[in-house]
């Protein structure tokens, strides 16, 4: 098995005169990618995500840690030894040679012959959907089709490893997603391993086989998109996330009390007793229905209706409950007859709620 | 609004070729005059004599010519592999008393030749490089090398890391990323600093005179004692064998960078 692994590897910049804030620096990182895995970094900008993403690339020297490929120990290798490929956020295609020459530019330093390398890098282009545009310049496509250019050249060689630095965020949205499914398809077809750097949550979710989110130089929690969804790690996770319905307050004899006393939850015994958060999930909040009999592992509560606003086949509803204003998804149906003031009971399954020590 | 700026271009041409144009004109018919004695406007009589003396072999004058063509090539040649690491070197990185370094490499530009030229007879008469090609040569690279260099830093300004990083992560070496990536950007520079460092070089007469100490005769040198001297219609027959191999040497450059640039088109075109 080749998978890639990064051992505490970290960094810390040195701090300049001109900068009174403290240095930035990367936290020791150990993770470990699987062969074949779409392995995402998401996190804010200057989150050192995309320092992680160099020094695993061996642009940028590392002062602790190690980087491993299977049995091969890369720390030392020089990056253009290391055998991986790297797709930058610009295309970055080198103007003065032909995109065919472009993408076949990996395998001719590699010293493989002419015709070989140009054979290669015409299939390549086929299968990011631009067979027939080999004696084109650069400058002759469009951004997508740069961007396709770069990705073909990328794998041409068969890289150990694709490195991916927000490679379709200068990019508009609809021309992201089609190339989120050209990558998508490619990546599984090459069964390629991937390191991808993002800001982009959608584009992240969309396309990982597991998460890595960072903040402030810190890799703060590694899994699958759902359970980064559903179980974030912490509070910094869930409002990167962009987790609504983040409610603040106390554990007490484990029970969860909100601020304003208008929620009151069981908790389980490994959250411990203090200052904490509970998260509610838009989703899993839905209506009263008539004539049910309440039961203990559901959370019931009465709210008013602030706002309701359609969002892609589904209705988004802030609702006022205590000091709360808590946004809910309904499908069109429920909020069929749902009005603004309008005073709503609504429950959820406790199981739902996540809760969090601050 | 087209006439307008095609007459404006028309009289902006006329103004381009009576500054530039006019100047040859007298010395043209000065060269194949016999005689010109002032006041008069015209010569009294023609003759092509100036011009079989400077075409003759028994003057010198090809030999010259190739000198001057060798020392400003080789001038040339060595700027180039001095300017393009020292413009590498200051574009790309900071480092304490760079603004010293800068200062230094371009002072020649400001500071007269005169100062540092009897500086340089000095140290070469110990090392016994006057009167020698290569002692010129050397004293040549002071007055060219600060234009090599700023055109280069130009063009390396503009030539983000990010492309040598994604020629690297494609497994290009030290040596594939200059060829393949680093050159072609800095060609245009390249060429602008070499006709500079060119037409500098062959218009030098004092560093030449100074250090050739009349063993080493470039075209200036050769020019210079007809000017003084008294013989204007070969001397004017000089400057313009001098203009025309200023120009050709500019031209033939100029050609030779274009046809790189279609073979290349051309190459990948055909793949």
């Amino acid at each position: 098995m080749s998978d890639l692994r990064i051992i505490n590897i970290e960094k810390q910049y040195p701090q300049t005169k001109q900068q009174k804030d403290p240095a930035f620096s990367l936290q020791p990182v150990a993770l470990t990618i699987k062969e074949g895995e779409f392995f995402s970094l998401l996190g804010p900008s200057g989150c050192g995500k995309t320092t992680l993403l160099k020094l695993v690339a061996g642009l940028m020297p590392a002062d602790k840690g190690e980087i491993w490929v299977g049995d091969d120990h890369l720390t030392a290798v020089a990056p253009e030894a290391r055998r991986f490929a790297m797709v930058f956020q610009q295309s970055l295609l080198f103007p003065h040679m032909t995109v065919e020459d472009n993408v076949a530019f990996g395998l001719k330093m590699q010293k493989i012959g002419k015709r070989e390398r140009l054979a290669d890098a015409q299939s390549m282009l086929e299968h990011v959907g631009l067979s027939g545009y080999g004696s084109r310049f650069p400058d002759e496509l469009s951004g997508g089709q740069q961007q396709r250019v770069a990705l073909a050249r990328a794998l041409v060689a068969k890289p150990r490893v694709l490195l991916m630095d927000e490679p379709f965020s200068a990019l508009d949205p609809s021309l992201r997603e089609e190339m989120r499914e050209l990558l998508r398809g490619v990546q599984k077809e090459f069964h390629v391993t991937v390191l991808f750097v993002t800001h982009d949550r959608e584009e992240a979710f969309y396309l990982s086989d597991r998460i890595g989110v960072m903040s402030e130089g810190k890799l703060l929690q590694i899994g699958k998109p759902k359970e980064i969804y559903e179980q974030p790690a912490n509070v910094k996770v869930a409002s990167f996330l962009g987790l609504k319905n983040i409610i603040e307050g106390r554990v007490i004899n484990n029970r969860f009390v909100s601020n304003d006393q208008s929620f009151e939850v069981p908790v389980q015994t490994s959250i411990k007793t203090g200052p904490s958060v509970m998260i509610i999930r838009p989703e899993t909040i839905r209506l009263v229905p008539d004539n049910i009999v309440k039961n203990l592992q559901c959370l019931y509560f009465r709210g008013v209706i602030q706002q309701k606003i359609f969002n892609h086949g589904f209705y988004s509803v802030k609702v006022q409950a205590g000091e709360y204003l808590l946004t809910c998804s309904f499908t069109s149906q429920e909020a069929e007859n749902m009005k603004v003031g309008q005073t709503i009971d609504l429950m959820m399954n406790n199981g739902d709620l996540r809760f969090l020590n601050e | 609004m087209k006439s307008p700026r095609r007459l404006l271009n028309s009289i902006l041409f006329l103004l381009l070729f009576f500054v530039i144009g006019l100047p040859f004109v007298p010395l043209i018919l000065s060269s194949v005059s016999f005689g010109w004695p002032w006041p008069n406007v015209l010569p009294d009589s023609f003759s092509f004599r100036a011009w079989e003396y400077v075409l003759a072999d028994s003057s010198g004058t090809w030999s010259v010519v190739g000198t001057s063509l060798l020392v400003a090539f080789i001038v040339t040649a060595v700027n180039l592999l001095l300017a393009v690491p020292a413009a590498n070197a200051l574009v790309r990185n900071s480092f304490r008393g760079k603004w010293l370094m800068e200062a230094i490499i371009f002072a020649p530009i400001v500071i007269p030749p005169f100062v540092a030229v009897m500086g340089i007879h000095l140290t070469f008469l110990r090392l016994g490089l006057t009167e020698t090609i290569l002692g010129v040569v050397l004293a040549h690279i002071s007055p060219t090398l600060p234009y090599m260099v700023r055109a280069i830093m130009i063009s390396y300004n503009t030539l983000s890391v990010d492309w040598e990083n994604q020629a690297r992560m494609l497994g290009a070496g030290p040596i594939s990323r200059f060829v393949h990536v680093v050159l072609p950007h800095l060609l245009p520079g390249i060429a602008a600093g070499a006709s500079l460092s060119i037409l500098i070089s062959l218009s030098q007469y004092l560093i030449t005179f100074i250090i050739g100490s009349g063993q080493v005769v470039t075209l200036p040198i050769l020019l210079f004692p007809f000017i003084s001297g008294g013989d204007p219609a070969v001397a004017s027959a000089y400057s313009l064998l001098y203009a025309g191999i200023a120009v050709l040497t500019l031209v033939g450059m100029d050609l030779a960078l274009k046809k790189y640039y279609q073979n290349k088109k051309a190459a990948t075109g055909k793949g």
